[in-house]
């Protein structure tokens, strides 16, 4: 019995649009409850590092008590109770492929949430030395984005691409101010048709 | 859930960026260690910052991240666990990834503890240096975020250590005690085992494996700019 499933959840989160995506894609909207869970980096929430000791979101509480974490291990067990076309390839080359593009979508998060409170600081305080650091990231994994969409194209639709994707999203949220479409013209065209998905709509950034 | 690769010549000569003082780094040598797959990998030691781009390893990963797998044909591999996994798949000995759907459940949320454990310790230790602080600053809401959750992981793990010590070794087990082995190599003042003993007790065993042994946490006093 699957059903009953409850996840700790956001409105911006990308590592939580993942799990929207897969939710979606694989048409499990129904076994899910979606609680808002408010995570700060200065004040704790007892509630979510009761069953969290990591304190982050998404958080998954199963139907018999278990607990899963983190987003990686929540789409992966998410993708088995799914009907129809998984979003795990089956065959090894293309599962690393696919799990390589997760680990590149989920680090970028990663380099832009650290880069995000960094740049957020008084400016006094900034460290001028991460700032750049944290751009000179984004802009060589554009452009290795740039260079693999021919890739993510040829594939199957997956896991890799759902964490690209949110991503990407993500990067317009937060870094509105960062242009890259036009010297990145496959990803901007990509991300669009990424975003054009229903699975991406349902679970589109919405500003609170 | 586990995956067999078939036998693939680009992982006969697999490269890895590598530093003797990374704990996602060291998970991959245990792996290799336990594998018998060591000989299969030359290790390139890279020093990386949170500000210390290396251009070596962001040919390889764009994200200036180490461990980075790069194999025979040029395909690269991120990040940890992805290697791992990877890893886990070329051997014919016993698995460090359950086969057993509830079993890789448990080993896969294991790894995620130790890792963002890992990555608490490393983001704390970064806020501590880029900031100039004393260790034992008690007055800043963002270390004190931080030591919560550090209580509460060393917590959840006390609760889990029996769990641990009956389950088969594996990926999960790895990824805990690396993160114990950061918190004792760059925390050392944290005394965590009087107030854990199962954990401690658990911990004393994964530090007798050969292979944990083999991949101690050391400085080497690589020039670093953290």
């Amino acid at each position: 019995m699957t059903g009953g499933m409850t996840l700790h959840w956001s409105p911006l989160s990308p590592f939580v649009r993942k799990v929207m995506c897969v939710i979606h894609e694989r048409r499990l909207a129904g076994q899910v409850r979606c609680v808002r869970t408010k995570v700060s980096r200065y004040v704790p929430n007892a509630a979510l590092l009761a069953i969290n000791p990591l304190m982050r979101i998404p958080t998954l509480e199963l139907g018999n008590g278990s607990v899963l974490f983190d987003s990686v291990v929540i789409c992966e067990y998410l993708d088995t109770l799914g009907h129809g076309p998984g979003l795990y390839p089956q065959q090894a080359d293309r599962r690393w492929q696919a799990l390589r593009w997760q680990a590149l979508g989920d680090g970028l998060c990663d380099t832009l949430i650290v880069w995000r409170h960094e740049r957020e600081r008084p400016e006094a305080q900034q460290q001028q030395d991460f700032l750049h650091a944290s751009a000179l990231k984004l802009s060589s994994t554009l452009q290795l984005l740039e260079h693999e969409v021919a890739q993510l194209d040829t594939v199957a639709y997956g896991i890799g691409h759902i964490a690209i994707g949110c991503a990407l999203g993500y990067l317009a949220v937060r870094f509105a101010d960062v242009s890259w479409h036009a010297s990145h013209p496959q990803l901007a065209q990509w991300q669009q048709r990424f975003e054009a998905r229903e699975s991406s709509q349902l679970s589109a950034p919405a500003h609170a | 859930m586990t995956f067999v690769s078939t036998p693939h010549p680009a992982s006969q000569a697999m490269t890895l960026h590598w530093s003797p003082r990374s704990p996602f780094v060291r998970k991959v040598m245990i792996v290799l260690h336990e594998t018998g797959l060591l000989d299969r990998v030359t290790c390139v030691r890279n020093v990386v910052g949170m500000n210390q781009l290396n251009d070596q390893v962001m040919l390889d990963n764009p994200l200036n991240k180490i461990p980075t797998l790069v194999l025979a044909d040029g395909r690269k591999l991120y990040d940890s666990r992805v290697i791992c996994d990877f890893l886990d798949g070329l051997h014919n000995g016993t698995r460090l990834v359950p086969a057993d759907r509830a079993r890789y459940l448990q080993a896969m949320t294991w790894q995620a503890l130790g890792d963002g454990f890992i990555d608490v310790l490393l983001l704390w230790r970064n806020w501590y240096n880029d900031r100039g602080l004393p260790h034992d600053c008690a007055d800043d809401p963002f270390l004190n975020a931080f030591n919560a959750k550090c209580h509460a992981v060393l917590a959840a793990l006390e609760a889990q250590a029996a769990e641990l010590e009956a389950a088969p070794f594996g990926l999960g087990h790895i990824a805990i005690g690396c993160a114990l082995g950061q918190l004792d190599f760059r925390w050392s003042f944290i005394a965590w085992r009087p107030g854990h003993p199962a954990l401690a007790h658990w911990y004393q065993q994964f530090q007798s494996r050969p292979a944990v042994v083999a991949t101690a946490i050391r400085d080497d006093n690589a020039p670093s700019a953290t």
